[in-house]
């Protein structure tokens, strides 16, 4: 036990850091994912010219894993483009890019699950087009694709380990410098997976029970 | 500036100068995908059966084995079982053992991915209808094989797409194996950049070719578990 209070319980400080920085950079891969997807999502289904662009940057996003990204992302967009400069940028850019392909299937099958109907009616009171989404669609979509913005989120927060290989300091980062420090692995590694484990969990879990209450709410129970 | 960029980044030359060595870092990817795949598919067999079972203690070891794979994260998990896993096993056996990258990378990417699978298994199991099991079991056969003649048939119809999401998801993760340094197409790519200081070409010219490889064979899959689920239930 004490090997755990030296190596763990002692260094808390270091690993909550680190957790930290996983969980900011999460929210922001996260929130520019969500507004994106949506974003790609309202492309592909109305903006014909553009359509096949958005189709075929949705199917890169999803059918490239996540740490070939990270690298490209990394090494390659700052000589294309000058952008990102930062370590930092470049992780949760990666991360954005590969869930907003996933959340832009899944507003897409949201949005084309709302009856033509209620567009008609909102248009028959006098909403625009951009009113009627809205009000009357985007809510309803949220609502109904709840479970899987929260599943969605969960797979960031594991994506989100590969970015301590290119030296964002987030926890997988810290641990394994802490391991490198002690050269003592086994408590350090396994309190950070256990760390990791029972976030994801947590996460989920809250998800899962706040996207089912709002379902219940708005009458589509599971 | 970017147009000279954009014509360098799209020149592939110097990927395809490589394409023995990378290409034999891509069957590396296919190695650790087909061992871990068996190993996630026996592991997460076992565990689906555990948490479809009328004993308690089998169900909790079920869940807490789902639970735990599931939620962890891949690399969190294969850097456990590299660096970890092997002194573990050493302490408890008096003796020193150490795992080879591929093998700790096999170890890990099954644990994970048999905790999905587990899922997508069990889904399968329980879709099955209890009118169909009790009828079973009143022509007196055993519970083996109510499973082997009846629920996995129909499960194995019934989940096929879900487990082919979980097979490409565990395509893509090989990809990580490379961190610790099983010699992937990944790990080729870091280390002729090392050498021809040249990342633009290489590293999107292996995101080109896993891209095509994968959605290729998502779309594949798609398309034949849908044409044979159509084919057995018309």
């Amino acid at each position: 036990m004490g090997n755990w209070e030296r190596l763990v319980w002692n260094q808390r400080d270091v690993l909550l850091q680190g957790l930290l920085v996983t969980i900011e950079i999460c929210a922001i891969a996260f929130a520019v994912a969500i507004v994106m997807g949506l974003g790609l999502a309202l492309i592909r289904l109305y903006v014909r010219p553009l359509r096949w662009i958005a189709g075929f940057w949705i199917e890169y996003c999803r059918a490239t894993p996540i740490f070939v990204q990270l690298m490209w992302v990394n090494y390659v967009w700052p000589e294309l483009i000058g952008w990102p400069t930062s370590f930092y940028t470049a992780g949760w850019v990666a991360l954005a890019l590969q869930s907003s392909g996933y959340l832009a299937e899944t507003f897409r099958a949201g949005i084309e699950n709302i009856g033509r109907g209620q567009r008609e009616a909102a248009a028959a009171v006098g909403m625009s087009p951009i009113l009627a989404f809205r009000r009357i669609v985007l809510p309803q979509v949220l609502v109904m694709i709840a479970p899987t913005i929260v599943t969605q989120f969960t797979v960031i927060v594991k994506s989100s380990t590969l970015v301590s290989v290119i030296t964002v300091q987030d926890l997988m980062f810290q641990s394994q410098r802490l391991v490198n420090v002690w050269y003592e692995p086994i408590e350090i590694l396994t309190a950070t997976a256990a760390l990791y484990i029972l976030f994801i969990f947590a996460v989920s879990a809250l998800g899962k029970a706040l996207a089912d209450r709002l379902r219940l709410r708005y009458g589509l129970g599971t | 500036m970017f147009s000279q960029n954009l014509r360098e980044m799209l020149d592939l030359a110097l990927f395809w100068e490589y394409r023995q060595i990378l290409l034999a870092g891509l069957a590396f990817n296919f190695y650790v995908f087909a061992v871990s795949a068996v190993v996630a598919v026996s592991l997460g067999f076992l565990a689906a059966l555990g948490r479809v079972n009328p004993l308690r203690p089998l169900r909790w070891l079920g869940a807490i084995h789902v639970e735990t794979f599931r939620n962890a994260p891949d690399y969190v998990m294969l850097v456990w079982v590299h660096f970890v896993l092997p002194l573990l096993l050493s302490q408890m056996l008096g003796q020193r053992i150490t795992f080879a990258p591929f093998v700790s990378a096999v170890i890990a990417l099954g644990l994970v991915y048999s905790g999905y699978l587990a899922e997508t298994f069990r889904t399968g199991i329980q879709a099955v209808p209890k009118g169909q099991i009790e009828a079973a079991r009143a022509c007196g056969m055993g519970g083996a094989l109510i499973m082997r003649r009846i629920i996995l048939p129909q499960a194995v119809r019934m989940m096929l797409p879900e487990a082919m999401n979980n097979f490409v998801s565990l395509f893509k993760a090989t990809t990580i194996v490379s961190l610790i340094t099983v010699p992937d197409l990944m790990y080729r790519v870091s280390m002729v950049t090392q050498q021809e200081m040249r990342p633009l070409p290489l590293y999107t010219g292996a995101a080109i070719t896993y891209f095509l490889l994968i959605w290729g064979v998502a779309a594949l899959a798609r398309a034949g578990s849908e044409r044979w689920r159509r084919k057995i239930w018309a």
